[in-house]
């Protein structure tokens, strides 16, 4: 471990790379300032870039997202860190910040790996694809996905076992063991929170089965096997690799319930899962699609109709919340439940289930500051102290949120609340 | 002309093309067309590591000619002319394939012809690629100020954030008082916060911009040129009344004014005077005379010196460089008989109940009734199967809620039956529909495929519907107060929309380019636009959609000066016969007379034409072209297509 005692500045600090952080940091960088943006993860692009399509107008979501990420990557004011977490913040005075960042090591060096790919074949370490929601599996040396920002290798240090295998097969020599984790300081005036959202995680509800039955699986695992860059190519069960023709879809897994402790609404969960249904209806004309739910929230511009459009093509919508699921034999699954319509509690045989996950906070940012308190909400999501008029402004002046990190939205909501976040920043630097 | 060396690259879009065109024979079909230099196949020709890629194959080779087939134009073409720029080429020497929406989507029952056909349409491009020649963008200076239409809170909010940015704004109201909707609400949800005191804040805060110049009562009536320098027209009706005005006196007017019109303040729940004061915390704070309804008896003039009637309407003229469009909604007006509105006296709509709220004080009563029993219709207005407004308004199901639990708070024995279609309180708003069941609100779900009915019987007014929860048995029940919940439908009177030249959607609401891409953004450049007049939104959503969009109007402008597209129309002079077609045709009053040489000629002003080519057909001496799209190049297209 060293630490550097860099000095860096900044205008604004975008915590986040996702969409709502990539947007923010373009709009401050379009209109002159100097943006430094930190992601966590090995590539920025959030969770939209991991999607399918998207609704209600079933755009291919990397088709929206990756010349926005391209953007982001060549804008000249913009300075992107993947795999950096923030550490600490201290607010100094109104417009400085201090913040200390931390940058861990890729093992390799972005800027020579050519993405050829070859020291994947090379690496005899195989482990969960953590990109591709435990489907498949990678190296222990890998680019995280195809359309990936930057599209690098990584070593994932915590499964290589150090064979140097990769070392020897990359024609760059852009692999490298002896990089160590950086701490850098640095001064920025405005802070951005774009930290997005959790996953629920649906082992919480054991009685769904997920995690023991294979053929229960996420919709983030269906999103992956519908996309462009999907694992299998087509939509297999896990169990035994059988096209699936039966599948039941199972609303709101983690979200209006008490009983795990998220009594609100995800408000995305009724689109996608439609949205999920109409292209499985396209990938598997064959197959029958169930939406299990409590109610339908198709409120935005286009969604009621888009609603409207899957029941037209035939998907079958049951108002009623599942009980219990069980496993047969040969991986179908039993579903219990009460069908409101007729009063009674009913089972039904499906060969596949995904369970709809919902939106959980992601409250990490509040344990940066120092000094200040980032107060978070009831529901632990970023607090808003002027939620109708300044929905970005937050408890700290000068840092404010963009996207789901102050609450459950879907992507046109959260690109508008970056809008907001980013206006805001640049009135704050600007009376600065 | 330079003989071309084209690069032809056409993209997998993951499966999107892939799926439904043999992208491979494709390339092999193009590759020896005249001018292809190299032609590539790409997984996501978008993605970074390919617009890379296709940089160094130009530099490498040289390339002054380039065809990407994939998506829409709409989409990328921007996308691919700035990575021609980047390579240095120039960008108008790219030309865009669509074999996505008009191959592999359009086709996806025929493989072997959507395969076909995208060697066609490549062919065509490349084929274009051989004729087109670069351009250079032009370059016009932007004024740096902005024009908002509309006060409500998002047109205030959109105006602060632009003045915060120490630009200029013309924030222009159409009624005489600012604030839209949100001042007509009492509390709301989640701060509890009336909406008299969300304006008063806003306003408070306005005012003390200097940049900000507000008009009430003023209308646009004339809009002309175009991003970078739009000329406004503004109607500004009078007031009637001096702007600083005793308050007594003022109040003594209105005493004796013997005029009595519903108020729209309070949805015509009450009456006003032709004189009068808009609220008690009106903003601006002055009072006004509506005119089409004043006698002109003059009872007022003699106890108030304030009121000026020799005030006289006047017109504005401004220039901005970008206009903001908050221009806001109408809530819906149930049709007469719809559920029994207008016919039956204790049927009411959202809106007038929040106002019955706040103007009753310890009792609730309508019409000198005391109200207990509350039965909420939902979906008045939206989600209509039949009807016209197919789409859910977004806001209602929590508006109501909260108003029915507004009402539980402050009056004694109220009991609130809410007939709903599913309850949609998306998000944090799901704990006040917790809050409203566990205080003992009664929810009733109709059937799907069904509707609540709203009739008297014996003298009662009656609510009616097939229960989801008991197998779609009828439950019946008595209300003193129906009240429909109205969803948000454009605003009647969009003259705004129309003098702007604004797209609108399906739904009738303006639209904006794309919701994800470019949410705020219209396809009359320099026009943004937000809040509710691009589709229901609630008040924080409206928000941040305005300061999206004054976002984008601020960088339209900030540069003071702006590229726009060389891609207009070319009049040759020495064969144009001015015969006025073009002039006619023209949507954008980009063409004008010009006289020289002894010769009358149209012209175009190359920074309002937007290259949209009405002018072309008319044109009895085919003395116009359009740059990028000439005869030559058009008909070369056509030969590719033609050919096979």
């Amino acid at each position: 471990m060293t630490n550097q005692e860099n000095k860096y500045q900044y205008d604004a600090l975008v915590i986040g790379g996702g969409i709502a952080g990539g947007e923010a940091a373009l709009n401050l960088a379009s209109t002159g300032y100097k943006v430094l943006l930190v992601e966590k993860d090995l590539s920025i692009g959030g969770k939209m870039i991991m999607l399918s399509k998207v609704f209600p107008t079933l755009d291919c979501g990397a088709c929206i997202t990756t010349p926005k990420i391209s953007e982001i990557s060549r804008h000249p004011d913009i300075t992107i860190f993947t795999e950096t977490e923030v550490t600490s913040i201290e607010k100094i005075s109104e417009g400085d910040f201090k913040v200390n960042i931390k940058k861990n090591p890729r093992y390799v060096i972005v800027e020579d790996c050519t993405g050829c790919q070859q020291c994947e074949e090379a690496c005899p370490v195989s482990v969960s694809d953590e990109y591709q929601y435990g489907m498949v599996g990678r190296k222990a040396i890998f680019i995280p996905f195809s359309i990936a920002s930057p599209k690098a290798a990584a070593v994932d240090i915590d499964s290589c076992i150090l064979c140097g295998a990769c070392e020897r097969a990359c024609p760059t020599n852009c692999i490298d063991f002896t990089q160590k984790t950086e701490y850098i300081d640095l001064n920025v005036k405005t802070i951005i929170i774009a930290t997005g959202f959790n996953l629920f995680n649906p082992l919480l509800i054991p009685r769904f089965g997920f995690g023991k039955y294979k053929n229960v699986i996420t919709s983030m695992q269906m999103e992956r096997q519908l996309a462009p860059t999907r694992p299998y190519n087509t939509i297999l069960r896990p169990g035994d690799g059988k096209m699936p023709d039966r599948i039941a879809y199972v609303l709101c897994t983690g979200s209006r319930d008490e009983t795990i402790g998220n009594p609100i609404c995800s408000q995305i969960c009724c689109m996608y899962s439609i949205k999920q249904a109409q292209l499985l209806m396209g990938a598997l004309p064959m197959a029958d699609v169930t939406i299990y739910y409590i109610d339908i929230r198709s409120f935005g511009k286009g969604f009621e109709e888009f609603y409207q459009q899957a029941i037209g093509m035939g998907v079958n919508m049951v108002k009623g919340k599942i009980g219990k699921i069980k496993e047969k034999e040969n991986g179908d699954l039993i579903l219990r439940y009460e069908d409101i319509d007729e009063g009674i509690v009913k089972e039904a045989e499906h060969d596949m289930v995904v369970l709809s996950v919902g939106v959980l906070p992601n409250s990490d940012a509040s344990g940066y500051f120092k000094k200040e308190e980032l107060k978070l909400g009831f529901h632990k999501f970023i607090y808003q102290p002027d939620s109708l008029i300044s929905p970005a402004r937050t408890s700290i002046e000068g840092v404010f949120v963009a996207g789901t990190a102050s609450g459950p939205m879907d992507i046109p909501d959260s690109i508008l609340s970056a809008g907001s976040a980013s206006s805001e920043a640049i009135s704050y630097l600007i009376q600065q | 002309m330079m003989k071309k060396k084209i690069g032809v690259y056409i993209c997998h879009c993951g499966t999107n093309i892939s799926d439904y065109v043999d992208v491979e024979k494709v390339r092999k079909a193009v590759e020896n067309e005249e001018g292809v230099f190299i032609a590539k196949t790409t997984m996501f020709a978008c993605s970074d590591s390919s617009q890379k890629e296709i940089i160094e194959d130009i530099k490498n080779y040289g390339l002054n000619g380039m065809v990407v087939a994939s998506c829409s134009p709409k989409l990328h073409l921007n996308t691919f002319r700035e990575v021609a720029e980047r390579a240095g080429m120039n960008k108008y020497n790219y030309v865009h394939a669509n074999i996505r929406e008009q191959g592999s989507w359009a086709h996806s029952d025929n493989k072997e012809g959507a395969t076909l056909k995208a060697i066609q349409l490549v062919k065509s491009a490349i084929a274009k690629a051989r004729l087109v020649h670069g351009l250079e963008p032009n370059v016009i200076s932007a004024k740096k100020s902005v024009a908002i239409i509309g006060a409500g809170v998002a047109g205030m909010k959109a105006a602060i954030s632009i003045a915060e940015k120490n630009c200029p704004v013309f924030l222009i109201e159409r009624e005489f008082f600012v604030g839209g909707r949100v001042s007509q609400w009492g509390e709301m949800f989640t701060t509890d916060e009336t909406g008299q005191e969300v304006v008063t804040r806003l306003y408070n805060e306005l005012i003390q911009k200097p940049n900000v110049t507000l008009f009430t009562g003023t209308e646009v009536i004339e809009s002309s040129g175009s991003i970078g320098d739009f000329s406004l027209k503004l109607k500004k009706k009078p007031r009637y009344v001096k702007n600083v005005c005793d308050h007594d006196k003022f109040q003594k007017a209105i005493d004796v004014c013997p005029v009595e019109v519903p108020d729209e303040f309070n949805f015509n729940l009450t009456t006003r005077k032709a004189i009068y004061h808009n609220f008690p915390s009106e903003y601006p704070h002055a009072g006004v005379i509506d005119i089409d309804n004043c006698t002109r008896c003059g009872l007022c003039e003699t106890v108030c010196k304030d009121i000026d009637f020799s005030q006289k309407e006047e017109i504005i003229a401004i220039n901005v460089g970008s206009v903001l469009v908050a221009s806001g909604f109408d809530p819906y007006t149930p049709k007469n008989g719809e559920y029994c509105y207008n016919e039956v006296e204790n049927v009411i709509t959202l809106p007038q109940f929040k106002r019955l709220i706040e103007l009753n004080e310890k009792e609730l009563l309508f019409n000198g009734k005391k109200i207990e029993n509350i039965a909420y219709i939902y979906c008045v207005g939206s989600r209509e199967p039949e009807g016209e407004n197919t789409y859910c308004s977004r806001y209602c199901c929590t508006s109501a809620i909260h108003a029915a639990l507004s009402a539980r708070k402050k009056f004694k024995n109220i009991i609130n039956l809410h007939f709903h279609r599913g309850i949609r309180t998306y998000g944090k708003q799901e704990t006040l529909y917790y809050n409203s069941r566990s205080q003992g609100d009664i929810y009733i779900q109709a059937e799907d495929g069904t509707l609540p009915e709203v009739y008297c019987k014996d003298g009662k007014t009656m609510v009616k519907v097939k229960d989801i929860l008991s197998s779609g048995r009828e439950v019946e029940a008595e209300a003193d107060l129906v009240v429909l919940i109205t969803g948000m439908v454009p605003r009647s009177n969009n003259t705004i929309g129309t003098i702007l030249k604004l797209p609108k959607g399906r739904d009738n609401f303006f639209n904006e380019i794309h919701m994800k891409l470019r949410p705020v953004e219209t396809f009359i450049d320099g026009v943004t636009i937000c809040g509710a007049c691009q589709g229901p939104k609630n008040i924080m959503e409206s928000v941040n959609s305005a300061l999206a969009a004054a976002t984008k109007s601020f960088s339209y402008i900030n540069k003071g000066e702006l590229e726009t597209e060389p891609v207009v129309a070319e009049i040759d002079p020495n064969m144009c016969t001015w015969c006025d077609a073009c002039t006619n045709a023209c949507p954008y009053d980009a063409i004008s007379k010009v006289s020289a040489d002894q010769k009358i000629y149209a012209t175009i002003n190359n920074s309002v034409c937007k290259g949209c080519g009405m002018c072309l057909p008319v044109c009895p001496e085919d003395a116009i072209q359009l740059v990028n799209y000439s005869d030559n190049e058009i008909e070369s297209m056509i030969d590719a297509l033609a050919q096979g």
